[in-house]
């Protein structure tokens, strides 16, 4: 099952001009214990998914939101020459078609 | 007396729950009518409106210009005032005009004594200044009392010297000696979000934890609702917690979708880091009064020892001009990775005969690349793309000069296998090339350690 078939939200924005979070929302508590314990939320994979070293990585889990904030370190800070994506809001595409 | 001098001695003579309405959590993109005029009717004890963020990026900062078209800012002050004059409340304003500094404060400003001018209203005006005096920064900094957010690198004092605008985030210790002064309509630069509504709660003495964490979430207006939005929100606040309340029937603030708003645009859902100290969330606690209301519990205060202001700066690096194009030929889309340097370089060749090779020029390949950090490989190619070659050179005339150059050179370059030897792109107006003025870039984001943050914030207040 692909992240976009289970996940009720999945979005991004800057958190600051140096920082990009990622937030996975889910409907029931079911939902969203299954994609927490997924391998492929890792640091590791989502480092991959995005060219960046797991450091830049973190993933904390929100239990009283049923969600899951990611957060990425941007490799351009936002606004700067070569930013492709000044608010950070279309940055959830990669996030999409994970295998949970 | 002025309205932030009645409710203060109201609430000082009975105490009771206040009510807040965040009105909007972006002044002058609209204010919808009818949850705000709703919002007016329980008669809060406070209107707040956020106006600004970092969010929209450097260049407003730097330019000294609002992101909001000047009739629509109007309008939505002229809402603000007329609402909060005729309840006779305080309306709090924070980061005026989009990014804080002293253009978007001015600008703010004129707008409101022009609408006291023409709908004849009279007020007390406190107004808070953001704007860093460059002389003290530039000793901050060399006293090593400056720090990168997020590994920003070093700030140095050349940087200090070249921003074009500094602001610092003010948190509630401006805004509540501004609302101690008894004022009706308070405007503030650069501030935290948070100040504009926990400031007057802890002046009489409602918990700090509490204050902060419902100013988090009103200042968003109806975001922490579903489904989501801009109308305005009630917040109801006691010393153990408060109730939140869309002011449009069809958004309901659930515990779930409370709690889901702490996430939104922090990197850290159980902490919130303001100037004088952490918002703790790790015991919030979220329950349904009924279907549509939500009672919030729990918020921790962490008082700092260490108080910091966040600064942030911005920095002309240029001028911007840009190529927009598509292109719909297979070759074309096939070879481009090949294409666009190899033009890159004859631009350059043409245009650095007799001058030197001072600008950059970049491609952003949509359909392809052009908005993820890392497209993965192997994807299919698109039928088309659009092409945007973004130049960013010392003056106007000279971005002007390379893309116009490039526009040419890529429109009839020749690649392998080409067919269509007429024309490489499809240009969907001309001309295609555009002069979008200055570029900046985020030149200052550091925390400023400082004994006496609200020194720097200081208080004007003049009669309107």
């Amino acid at each position: 099952m692909k992240l976009s078939d289970i996940a009720q939200v999945i979005r991004s924005k800057n958190a600051g001009p140096r920082r990009l979070t990622l937030d996975l929302m889910f409907a029931n508590e079911a939902d969203y214990r299954r994609v927490a314990q997924a391998p492929t939320l890792s640091r590791e994979s989502i480092g991959a998914l995005y060219g960046l070293s797991a450091d830049d990585v973190t993933v904390i889990p929100y239990p009283g939101g049923r969600a899951i904030k990611i957060v990425l370190a941007r490799p351009v800070m936002a606004g700067d020459p070569g930013d492709r994506d000044v608010y950070g809001a279309q940055q959830h595409a990669p996030l999409l078609g994970v295998e949970i | 007396m002025s309205a932030s001098g009645r409710v203060l001695d109201d609430l000082r003579r009975a105490r009771r729950p206040m009510r807040f309405l965040g009105a909007s959590g972006q002044l002058g993109y609209g204010i919808p009518t009818p949850a705000f005029n709703a919002g007016l009717a329980p008669r809060p004890d406070l209107i707040g409106c956020d106006m600004g963020s970092i969010d929209i990026g450097p260049t407003y900062l730097g330019k000294g210009e609002m992101a909001t078209a000047p009739s629509a800012t109007r309008r939505d002050l002229r809402k603000a005032l007329l609402g909060a004059r005729s309840i006779d409340v305080p309306l709090v304003i924070g980061s005026a005009g989009s990014a804080g500094a002293a253009p978007h404060l001015e600008a703010t400003l004129a707008i409101i004594r022009d609408i006291a001018r023409a709908d004849g209203l009279h007020f007390r005006l406190g107004v808070l200044r953001a704007d860093l005096s460059r002389d003290a920064l530039r000793a901050s900094v060399r006293a090593g009392a400056v720090n990168g957010i997020d590994d920003m690198p070093a700030l140095t004092e050349e940087e200090v010297t070249e921003a074009s605008h500094i602001v610092g985030q003010m948190g509630m210790g401006p805004f509540r000696r501004a609302l101690a002064e008894d004022i009706d309509v308070l405007v503030a630069g650069r501030a935290c979000d948070t100040a504009i509504f926990a400031s007057l709660p802890t002046m009489l003495g409602f918990p700090t934890g509490l204050s902060v964490h419902m100013a988090k979430i009103v200042e968003c207006a109806s975001l922490c609702c579903v489904p989501g939005g801009r109308d305005s929100i009630l917040a109801t606040l006691d010393d153990d917690g408060f109730v939140l309340e869309s002011m449009a029937e069809q958004r309901r603030a659930t515990p779930v979708s409370v709690a889901a708003h702490s996430l939104y645009e922090q990197a850290d859902p159980f902490t919130v880091y303001e100037p004088e100290g952490r918002l703790d969330l790790s015991d919030a606690d979220y329950t349904a009064v009924d279907d549509r209301r939500c009672r919030v519990t729990g918020a921790a205060w962490r008082e700092s020892t260490d108080p910091c202001v966040k600064i942030e700066g911005a920095r002309r690096i240029g001028e911007r001009a840009v190529l927009l194009a598509g292109a719909a030929d297979p070759r074309f889309i096939a070879q481009h990775r090949e294409i666009l340097p190899a033009v890159a370089t004859v631009v350059r060749d043409l245009v650095c005969e007799d001058a030197p090779e001072d600008y950059t020029l970049r491609f952003r390949v949509y359909g392809v690349d052009g908005v993820r950090m890392a497209a993965p490989a192997g994807e299919p190619p698109p039928g088309e793309v659009f092409v945007m070659g973004e130049c960013i050179a010392p003056t106007a005339e000279r971005a002007a000069e390379v893309v116009r150059t490039l526009k040419q050179y890529l429109l009839h370059h020749g690649y392998a296998g080409r067919l269509s030897t007429a024309g490489n792109l499809a240009f969907p107006f001309t001309p295609p090339e555009v002069s979008l003025g200055p570029a900046y870039r985020f030149n200052v984001y550091h925390l400023l350690r400082t004994p006496d943050p609200d020194a720097l914030f200081p208080l004007e207040v003049e009669e309107v």
